[in-house]
């Protein structure tokens, strides 16, 4: 099904500009440039806010969406940042490439598109971000070896996991039970540890009481409750889908710390009994959460690895994501499946020669 | 001789009757159990409860209903759960004492039909991709999210996150999360449901110590109870959350429903506080133990 939004490269154009002087994007983008300043950087004319009982402001409705790809691209080296006329090339080329983009991105037969549902990132309010990569150690913006024991148990997954990447669109899907189907299609759990840009509405809402900060994420609307109390982890021998985190300030950054991992639902696929994850959240504008992670897995990756992922301020509310109510992922998909295996066993049947009729 | 012996009959009597009176007059004078003495069900100390930076009652903390109400709102006897001759007692149901006030759910004489074949199907699940995988089979059996106000009763923990503008409760089961929208005029949550949902919209305020939370735009698909009791997309539940001690909410929730019952009518209960030093709830992400019985028809080998 073609995508009935292509249009030629010169019409194209002349949308884009039509587009980005529309006054939502100017608005976004007068918006994005105060954000695209040096991360680090304080606007003067901003103060940061403070929850009534005294705690750094986090609250709010964000968006992890990014056009800032996981690992830096090798022409820049062990650049950090992009000029600010690279940054704004990049971010132009996002919107224009969303217009292309589809979510299971097969050449020239797109699923849908996802303008169409306001899905797209800039729609979503994600600002140009300076930087060249999302991963900013090592310092040269890649994530480091896997050990070799990592390797193959990947390896292994890949062969015989579900398949996540969807990297070949006519394999055929091996759909015989609900736990051939991914963590996502069984609505077991979304959202991290860590935070990460995602497919579209990658959307949080973040409250904080005296005692705790809770991050909700819009799919599933999973909760993390970050206890700031300073009380002990949970023991080794309870398991939690989403860890099980700390959290105290220093300063004006929350930092979280993050164990007790579950067994066959780690970050990719890291090993939950080693794993630890360190998360990091300063506000640096109204409108901007400099977020980042430290991932730190011996058994996986031969060292420490973080990255830093803005998050950009959206528009509430969060709507209920009601998974499971409505999974119809995991009917259509195992029924399809079905439907492919008795395709399969009839036209096996009949080239085996027993007559219709006896089967 | 008989003047005296009345005399002294009378006089015998006198310490009795003093000591009767005085039982009497102190169980008067009690308009609530002293500090020091056992507490009487239903009756609380006068308690203020501590108030948040903000000046708003602090209901942080994590509670739990103790009824049996989840099983049957009403009151019921204990009974053999599924399966009982493998699942003996660890399947039984207990029976309780009903939560509903006036003791009788008023359903409409048409409604109560749906009522009867609900829990005649409790335990049909049908899951098709589409609408009707809600015809029968309790929500809860399927790990769906059990509405309001059956959360708040389920055997299980809850969370109650409060911040300035929202309160956000977390329930242990299926991980559920609610949010209650506490800013007037907030331009990012609009005072009509703008989706139904399982949980409904929910609008909260404080009434000087009591949270109450104005929740509509239901879907028509939970339960309150495994007795299939149920309602239509015209719910409307009005909850008040009163603390009563540092360890007690006492909960009351209004279920207004015009299409099912012929009047309002309410059910209460207390909520306790839970008390373990590092309490924390622990994940019971039920997903994972209803697939099977969701998606099994539809597996390769449904007996694996």
């Amino acid at each position: 099904m073609a995508n009935r939004f292509w249009v030629s490269s010169g019409a194209l154009a002349t949308m884009i500009v039509a587009i980005l002087l529309t006054p939502a994007f100017v608005a976004a983008q007068a918006k994005s440039a105060a954000a695209a300043k040096a991360p680090a950087a304080n606007n003067k004319t901003w103060t940061l806010p403070h929850t009534p009982d005294g705690q750094p402001d986090l609250q709010g409705y964000w968006t992890s969406l990014s056009f800032t790809p996981m690992e830096r691209p090798a022409k820049y080296g062990n650049r950090e940042f992009l000029t600010d006329e690279e940054a704004a090339q990049i971010y132009k080329e996002g919107v224009q490439h969303s217009y292309e983009f589809t979510f299971n991105d097969f050449g020239d037969t797109p699923v849908y598109d996802a303008t169409v549902y306001a899905l797209s990132a800039w729609q979503e309010g994600v600002a140009p971000n300076r930087r060249t990569s999302l991963v900013v150690d090592p310092p040269d913006g890649t994530i480091p070896p896997l050990t070799p024991e990592a390797a193959k148990v990947r390896e292994a997954f890949r062969k015989t996991g579900p398949n996540q990447d969807y990297a070949d669109p006519n394999a055929p899907v091996k759909a015989d039970t609900s736990t051939d189907l991914n963590l996502g299609e069984r609505c077991l759990s979304f959202g991290g540890p860590p935070i990460l840009p995602g497919a579209y509405n990658s959307d949080f809402h973040i409250i904080q009481s005296p005692g705790n900060v809770l991050i909700e994420y819009e799919w599933g609307n999973e909760p993390r409750i970050i206890p700031l109390d300073g009380s002990p982890h949970l023991a080794s021998n309870i398991h939690a889908w989403h860890g099980d985190s700390r959290g105290h300030w220093e300063g004006n950054t929350l930092v979280v710390e993050t164990t007790n991992f579950r067994p066959g639902a780690t970050f990719q696929g890291a090993n939950a009994k080693t794993l630890k994850i360190k998360e990091y959240f300063t506000r640096v504008d109204q409108n901007t959460i400099e977020y980042k992670f430290t991932i730190d897995d011996p058994s996986t990756w031969t060292k420490p690895w973080s990255a830093i992922v803005p998050l950009s301020q959206i528009k509430g509310p969060i709507f209920e994501y009601a998974c499971t109510e409505n999974n119809n992922d995991a009917v259509n998909i195992l029924a399809g499946a079905r439907a492919a295996d008795k395709a399969a066993a009839e036209k096996a049947k009949k080239t085996s020669g027993v007559p219709v009729s006896q089967k | 001789m008989k003047a005296t012996a009345v005399f002294v009959f009378l006089f015998a009597c006198t310490p009795i009757v003093v000591q009767a009176q005085t039982a009497v007059q102190q169980r008067a004078a009690r308009t609530a159990p002293a500090a020091s003495a056992i507490p009487t069900p239903g009756q609380f100390p006068p308690y203020k409860v501590p108030h948040m930076a903000d000046g708003k009652p602090d209901l942080n903390g994590i509670w739990q209903a103790f009824v049996a109400a989840d099983i049957d709102v009403q009151d019921h006897d204990a009974q053999a759960g599924p399966h009982p001759e493998i699942m003996g007692a660890y399947g039984a149901w207990p029976g309780g004492q009903g939560i509903v006030e006036g003791g009788e759910i008023p359903y409409k004489p048409e409604a109560l039909e749906k009522k009867k074949a609900n829990a005649e199907k409790r335990m049909v699940v049908n899951i098709t991709s589409d609408p009707h995988r809600h015809d029968t089979g309790d929500p809860e059996l399927k790990c769906y999210r059990p509405g309001v106000p059956r959360a708040n009763y389920l055997p299980f923990p809850f969370q109650i996150t409060q911040s300035r503008d929202n309160i956000i409760i977390v329930y242990e089961f299926g991980h559920v999360l609610r949010t209650i929208y506490m800013k007037e005029n907030d331009p990012e949550a609009p005072k009509e449901a703008p989706a139904d949902s399982w949980l409904g919209w929910s609008r909260g305020h404080f009434e000087g110590d009591t949270l109450v939370v104005d929740s509509t735009g239901f879907v028509p698909y939970t339960w309150f109870d495994r007795a299939g009791d149920y309602h239509s997309d015209a719910l409307h539940v009005i909850e008040r959350y009163t603390p009563a001690s540092p360890y007690h909410i006492m909960y009351e929730a209004t279920i207004d429903d015009p299409k099912v019952f012929t009047r309002p009518w309410k059910v209460s209960f207390p909520l306790y506080r839970r008390m373990e030093k590092n309490i924390q709830l622990v994940d019971f992400n039920c997903e994972e133990f209803v697939e099977k019985l969701l998606y099994g028809p539809y597996f390769k080998d449904p007996s694996k």
